[in-house]
């Protein structure tokens, strides 16, 4: 490494991470406003309903996954290429404009909320369209800062060295970016509607998001444990092949009932039943490597780095692999479809997947910025990783149990209408499942706690000897 | 016998491919797997002629 | 190392990754264009000829619309101005709307359009679910317009678009539960195309989604 010295490519990661761990923040709040409207639906009840709440929950989400993963491919790219990051001005630029175009449309959320039924409020109020709500023009910003930033990476890439994690990463951005275009239509036909919408969706997180954490959850392990490049690059391409192979046409289990043709019943249950099996096989592959370099006595630099990418993998697994294969199948799904189930799933394979990996790139990129050769866990980071990790399986236990009453009162008992939705909210077992959410969301809520102050200040905690050591190296 | 007109309300290549539990997405999982058989023998023989070069 | 092999081979997984992405995501797009020509929105000349279309056309609104099994497709499926003796639709048994059953495919699609803006101006999806998506705070709207509820609380408004759309312009004064939907400035226009739209919603095909809906007997009212 180049000690303590960053690349500026590496400063700017810095500033996206920062905003990704604020908006973090933002999307557990509103998370908390909306579990707490479940119990109580009187709370804030004309001021920031439940609609808003949930908006802002899952677009803070969304979002600032997004600059984490930004922020973590300006980490890497340099060190990778080997190279300063081309055009890292213009990519400064593009952050304050993103960062100043999220908080107008933000700021509209909580204030203006909705508009009347004309097309002026899709381009600037709200689409109205669950997790791509952003109005229009926010849509074409995004665009414009996609594209500068590919312009970047690209860039970078051509002039600098060529890895296979950096080949990985270039086919799937540009796929990324590529689909968001699907999204930024409007149509009265809302079963083309939704078919469009879910491309953006399906094809983000269970396809190029899949691949990204791949990429970037390889470059990590080489980064942690020093495991072998061409061993992580040939297990990097077996995972696109099978992502790829199984997530592009698995889009199919989202057109069972939106007014698609019959024949992608068969075609989405086979494929995306398929879907779990890369996913079991990047767990085999940390814990795999995990062992070997353990057993050569090679240490683990970056504890909490590599703390967080082993829940990255086991999250990934039960969350989207476990969870999501339990209601994909088309004769479950006909039940499950529009209930708690999708929550229950999508609560840990959001965390799972994405916000575990994403929280060990940040501790990788705090360990670059001090400096340190070793990152060890401290208490306070101890704390974080347990609460959340357990906040947010204890969270879907309780999403499953109020899921599988939902589904079997409202829709096996009642025929899913208005009366059998009711029934089955009001239903104690439903309930009990809603109050356990909120007690473990709290406990999310603290261990974010310990996450931002661990983030703040576990460059300072480490074992004296060992900083010592650091600044006398420096010093030589 | 076994060939029916499909049960969708209309009719198309993929529908008519679609008899029953399974046969389209199998129909689609070879199609997409078996040339994967041939991209294997191929990198065999570029390795036994010593074709490839090192990484 | 042992002799190498082409399993531990990067350029043999690579071109597979390539391989398989590309042929992945061709199909997807051949079966873009063909679910795309299923899935357009019907047309008058679809209702004259009697010609099921996945999505009707708008003027469904001038029909009374039902959800019956379908012995052949084996699930329910929308029933458009009557059922035949195959349990297809007959486009003939009219229903009013709003006091008239011959709007003109303009006017129909003029509220289906103003319907679908004010959904989506509303955020309606982050509340309730439509043909299953959205978020789970709210019920299901997919065939909301075939709500037995509605029903019942229809002959004190004068049919049951009356009901739906008073209920829109001011939710909370027709509040039925303890979670109640807030007043969100719905006009009177926008109401009636919401409601127009909901009526065309119940009449897309979607495959038997959701499954016996409002048939269960004595289901109704079992919580109270």
């Amino acid at each position: 490494m180049h000690g303590s010295k960053l690349y500026e490519g590496q400063k700017l990661a810095l500033k996206y991470f920062t905003v990704a761990i604020v908006l973090f923040g933002a999307q557990l709040l509103f998370g908390l406003f909306a579990a707490i409207q479940f119990l109580y639906p009187d709370f804030l009840f004309g001021v920031l309903d439940f609609s808003i709440n949930r908006m802002v929950h899952i677009n803070a989400l969304v979002v600032w996954l997004l600059y984490a993963m930004i922020g973590a491919v300006y980490w890497l790219l340099p060190d990778e290429a080997g190279r300063e990051v081309v055009g890292v001005k213009l990519g400064e630029l593009a952050f304050y404009v993103l960062t100043a175009a999220v908080a107008v449309v933000v700021l509209v959320y909580l204030f203006i909320q909705i508009g009347p039924g004309k097309e002026s409020t899709i381009w600037f109020i709200t689409e109205g369209r669950e997790y791509i709500e952003a109005p229009r023009w926010a849509d074409i910003g995004i665009v414009v800062v996609v594209l500068i930033f590919l312009y970047n990476v690209y860039a970078t890439v051509m002039s600098g060295r060529r890895t296979g994690i950096l080949a990985v990463l270039m086919a799937d951005l540009i796929a990324l970016a590529g689909l968001y275009l699907a999204g930024m239509f409007y149509t009265d036909n809302i079963a083309v509607d939704q078919y469009w919408w879910w491309w953006v969706v399906h094809l983000w997180v269970e396809a190029t998001w899949e691949v990204y954490v791949a990429a970037v959850g390889g470059y990590i392990l080489i980064k942690t444990l020093n495991a072998n490049r061409k061993v992580v690059e040939m297990w990097l391409w077996i995972e696109v092949a099978m992502m790829f192979g199984s997530g592009i046409l698995g889009l199919g289990h989202h057109y069972f009932w939106i007014g698609t043709p019959e024949y992608w019943w068969e075609i989405g249950a086979l494929f995306s039943a398929l879907e779990p099996v890369p996913l079991v096989g990047l767990f085999v592959h940390v814990l795999y490597d995990w062992g070997k370099e353990r057993g050569k006595g090679n240490k683990i630099t970056n504890v909490p780095a590599f703390s967080w990418l082993t829940v990255e993998t086991f999250g990934n697994f039960l969350g989207a692999g476990v969870w999501g294969f339990m209601h994909t199948l088309p004769q479950i799904n006909l039940y499950t479809h529009g209930t708690q189930w999708p929550a229950a799933h999508g609560h840990l394979a959001f965390f799972g997947a994405y916000v575990a990996i994403m929280i060990s790139a940040i501790y990788l990129a705090i360990q670059g910025k001090a400096g340190l050769k070793e990152l060890k866990m401290t208490k306070a980071g101890w704390w974080a990783i347990s609460l959340i990790t357990v906040g947010v399986l204890l969270m879907t236990v309780s999403l499953t149990i109020a899921a599988y009453v939902q589904t079997m009162v409202e829709r096996g008992m009642h025929g899913a209408t208005w009366e059998g939705f009711f029934a089955a909210q009001n239903n104690e077992w439903f309930w009990q499942g809603i109050c356990w959410r909120l007690v473990t969301g709290i406990m999310v809520i603290v261990g974010y706690g310990f996450l931002v102050y661990d983030l703040l200040t576990c460059t300072k905690k480490q074992p004296v000897k060992e900083s010592e050591a650091e600044v006398a190296a420096a010093a030589a | 016998m076994c060939i029916e007109p499909c049960t969708d309300v209309v009719c198309s290549f993929w529908s008519i491919l679609n008899q029953g539990p399974m046969t389209l997405t199998i129909t689609l999982h070879t199609l997409i797997v078996l040339p994967m058989i041939w991209i294997y023998f191929d990198e065999k023989k570029k390795m036994a002629q010593g074709d490839i070069p090192e990484e | 190392m042992g002799k190498p092999s082409v399993w531990s081979s990067n350029r043999f997984w690579r071109r597979s990754a390539t391989w398989v992405t590309g042929v992945s995501a061709v199909l997807l797009i051949l079966l873009t264009f063909d679910s795309m020509s299923q899935m357009q929105m019907g047309t008058a000349q679809d209702i004259k000829n009697k010609v099921d279309k996945r999505i009707p056309s708008p003027l469904v609104i001038n029909y009374k619309i039902d959800y019956q099994l379908n012995r052949k497709r084996g699930h329910e499926v929308p029933i458009i101005g009557g059922m035949d003796a195959n349990g297809n639709s007959k486009y003939e048994e009219k229903e009013k709307f709003f006091g008239r059953d011959n709007y003109s495919e303009k006017e129909a699609r003029e509220l289906i359009h103003l319907g679908k803006l004010t959904i989506q101006a509303k955020n309606c999806m982050d509340c309730h679910t439509l043909l299953g998506n959205g978020a789970y705070y709210a019920p299901d709207l997919t065939k909301a317009w075939l709500d037995p509820n509605w029903k019942t609380l229809a002959p004190a408004y004068g049919g049951k678009e009356y009901a739906m759309a008073t209920f829109l312009q001011n939710p909370p004064a027709m509040a039925m539960h303890e979670r109640k939907m807030p007043n969100l400035g719905i006009t009177k226009q926008e109401a009636k195309a919401v409601v127009a739209y909901l009526k065309f919603m119940s009449a897309i095909d979607t495959n038997g989604f959701p499954r016996n809906f409002g048939k269960i007997k004595g289901a109704v009212d079992a919580w109270k």
